[in-house]
């Protein structure tokens, strides 16, 4: 759905992306993290087609961003990281002109207003005017205004800044019913702990570029990530566990980061080779800050 | 009606606003009718109405995109599917529809009045002035916030009342026109007024043809606005519109030869020779005009370059910027001229004037593009660069008795005739190199943590 070849993106005194590649399949939800600064704004407008690549290529939906990026636009939601509304404008109102400005025909508009307002739950606060919003709400008629016409693509920057815990979750459970009704998204976010709730992968930016050089897959429900510790350091740790097949994210003399199997006997497997190899295991177990471990462990991290 | 137009009427004309400015007006022009012959309900509608549709509704119009902006709602508006023309009209019209409606009160009244004084052509005419100044000045507006939201994001009550400002100079230069073909203001500014108005050799009677003129010119400034409203929403451009527009200002402006001082240093100069020497002036002024206004953006010159080296030229002539465009007819023009002296006899003083000229110009942008492709404020500082270049170093060499060095600083006639133009060829040269080499090497790298992304 969304496919980015060694985009490169300037300011006049700065390039901001050097290089990045990326795929995206239809029906995810890919999240977009990494430093402030990163270029992930930056990004985001570029697969918006708002920003022209210097070079590289965007394409959405096989749309060349910078050969169409009108065709694109009717395709395409995006929520802005700092965005407005017109706070004046009642909810209804404001759907309403999002949805004439998409092009919804007349007839169809009421019909689309209100599938909107359903989906991101406003659908009590139709008379309300957005500037007596709280900022939850505020999100969510954000969301709604930029999802009236069903784009294929959903782009989010910074969609769960500053809002409450209740409201976080709120935000996961609409970002995954907009999935299962058949739109791409890609988010751009800071909080790590929540993206496990609703991202399939995550793309690290940092400094212009891919860290890692690809995505990470965030949750595999089939192979999750395990922490092991052991209680007396070993500098062959990783060197084991590579050796014994084991796919190795991040490991120390202490500690390693896998990504293994969910199968009981395979697991008890690997414990036994450990165990039997002198290691003094002190805990083997799902990694809960997986997600963090993994953030952190690609950090500094170039393509090649 | 766009969406864009009728969002602004949800917000602009409520029940109550309509009422206040109905309310107002009726008050304004009962006082006017009951407080003497001073002061007539015609006079006071046309002040209400140039302060209303003009002073106000230009300040409006400026505002309609910056506030989209300050709101932070100029992205989603660019993501939709409103057409440029839907956007720029109802930006236009629709920031602007409670001025109109209050101007549409004091038409209607100096209509009415007009009318009852028996003087229905003339009142007809000054309608439609009314209306193009009116359109001008917000018109005018709105395409200078839009030209100036290519160059920085943030604006101040300053750029505000700016954009504002330069729309009311665009009406005060209609209404000053208007007055070259009104016998009475004309009377009372001490001018000498004109019913006949000589233009590419006939003579044709001034009101109409003012009013044609302006009515153009309101097109042409219309036009400017969609063009930016486009490139706004991701469109291109293309180069046509802006070469009809220099092809048109060229031969319009041609057309006044007639207003030429013969007498003075075009002496003895015929027609063609006047017309061309208009038309390269007129096309100098557009570059320097266009190249202060537009952004010189280095990752676009980089871009030029690259699609010029990988043999796509056609894809980077339709992206030209106006001032490159501008800068080219320019030098066209001034070729043919010069080639028009030489063919006529008029030996080689003439040309070697129009030669440095042509140097000044191409040394002036310059200039402008080393200055401004990596600096925010690079413009200011090519300003001062050549405030500098054209008025206070000669100023200087003229106070110390070094005369035979103005040529270096504005096209004059030097001994021997072509070393002027050669020294300021000079100069133009060595500005090109350091403007082309800023905009291929300067600060080409990957930053780091501390990007504003």
């Amino acid at each position: 759905m969304i496919e980015v070849r060694d985009l490169v993106y300037e300011y006049p005194a700065k390039r901001a992306l050097e290089g990045v590649s990326l795929v995206v399949p239809p029906q995810t939800i890919v999240a977009l993290v990494g430093p402030n600064g990163a270029g992930k704004t930056t990004l985001l407008r570029c697969l918006a087609a708002l920003e022209p690549p210097y070079s590289g290529v965007v394409t959405i939906d096989g749309l060349d961003t910078r050969e169409h990026p009108r065709e694109i636009h009717t395709r395409l939601g995006y929520l802005p990281d700092f965005y407005g509304l017109y706070d004046e404008l009642t909810v209804r109102r404001c759907l309403t002109y999002a949805a004439w400005s998409h092009g919804i025909v007349v007839t169809a508009v009421e019909g689309a207003i209100a599938k909107a307002a359903e989906r991101v739950g406003l659908s009590d606060r139709m008379e309300s005017k957005a500037g007596e919003l709280s900022r939850g709400l505020r999100q969510r008629l954000g969301i709604g205004q930029a999802i009236v016409h069903e784009p294929k693509v959903l782009l989010l920057d910074e969609p769960a800044a500053g809002l409450d815990p209740q409201a976080r979750r709120d935000l996961s459970v609409l970002l995954l019913s907009l999935r299962e009704a058949g739109m791409t998204l890609v988010v751009s976010s800071h909080i790590l702990a929540e993206l496990e709730d609703y991202c399939s992968e995550m793309i690290i930016i940092e400094n212009g570029r891919v860290a890692g050089g690809r995505p990470i897959k965030v949750k595999d429900v089939d192979r999750p990530r395990y922490l092991i510790e052991i209680a007396t350091a070993r500098s062959d740790f990783g060197k084991f566990l590579k050796d014994a097949g084991v796919d190795v994210v991040e490991a120390d003399e202490h500690h390693a980061l896998i990504i293994h199997t969910r199968n009981a006997a395979a697991r008890a497997k690997l414990l036994h080779d450990l165990v039997t190899a002198g290691f003094e295991v002190s805990s083997f177990g799902e990694s809960s800050k997986a997600l963090e471990e993994t953030y952190f462990s690609q950090i500094g991290k170039r393509t090649a | 009606m766009g969406p864009e137009f009728r969002r602004n009427l949800w917000l602009e004309l409520t029940p109550r606003r309509v009422v206040f400015m109905i309310a107002i007006l009726a008050l304004v022009f009962f006082a006017a009718a009951v407080s003497g012959p001073s002061w007539t309900p015609y006079s006071a509608a046309e002040t209400i109405y140039y302060l209303i549709v003009v002073i106000w509704g230009a300040r409006n119009a400026g505002l309609s995109i910056v506030n989209e902006i300050r709101d932070r709602t100029w992205d989603l508006q660019r993501l939709s599917s409103i057409s440029a023309a839907q956007m720029t009209l109802g930006k236009l019209f629709g920031s602007t529809i409670y001025n109109w409606f209050g101007g549409a009160i004091c038409l209607t009244v100096m209509l009415v009045y007009g009318f009852a004084h028996g003087t229905p052509g003339s009142t007809i005419l000054d309608l439609i002035y009314y209306v193009i100044v009116g359109l001008v000045a917000q018109a005018a507006a709105l395409l200078a916030s839009l030209v100036a939201i290519r160059r920085r994001s943030a604006h101040s009550r300053l750029d505000v009342f700016l954009y504002q400002f330069l729309g009311v100079v665009a009406a005060i230069a209609v209404a000053y026109v208007w007055e070259a073909a009104d016998p009475e203001s004309a009377l009372l500014l001490g001018r000498k007024s004109s019913d006949v108005i000589p233009w590419w050799g006939a003579v044709v009677s001034a009101r109409p043809f003012l009013l044609l003129s302006l009515a153009i010119f309101a097109g042409w400034i219309l036009a400017g606005c969609y063009r930016e409203m486009r490139r706004e929403l991701k469109m291109q451009n293309g180069p046509l519109v802006w070469a009809a527009f220099l092809v048109f200002t060229g031969l319009y402006v041609a057309g006044f030869d007639a207003w030429l001082p013969h007498e003075a240093v075009m002496a003895n100069w015929n027609v063609v020779a006047l017309r061309l020497a208009l038309a390269s002036t007129t096309f100098a002024a557009l570059t320097y005009v266009m190249v202060l206004l537009e952004p010189k953006d280095r990752v676009l010159y980089r871009w030029y370059a690259s699609r010029i080296a990988s043999g796509g030229v056609g894809l980077a002539l339709w992206g030209l910027q106006a001032w490159i465009m501008s800068y080219g007819a320019t030098v066209l023009v001034s070729l043919a001229l010069i080639w028009w002296l030489f063919a006529q006899g008029y030996g080689a003083f003439y040309p070697a004037i129009a030669v440095a000229g042509l140097g000044f110009l191409t040394r002036d942008v310059s200039i402008f593009v080393f200055s401004s492709a990596t600096r925010r404020r690079g413009d200011f500082v090519a300003i001062v660069a050549l405030f500098a270049l054209y008025v206070l170093i000669p100023a200087i060499l003229d106070g110390v008795g070094l005369k035979s060095m103005l040529p270096l600083f504005y096209p004059t006639p030097s001994n021997p005739v072509w070393l002027g133009p050669a020294i300021v060829w000079g100069e133009a040269i060595v500005a090109v190199a350091f403007a082309v080499s800023r905009v291929a090497l300067g600060g080409k790298r990957v930053a780091s943590g501390s990007w504003q992304s």
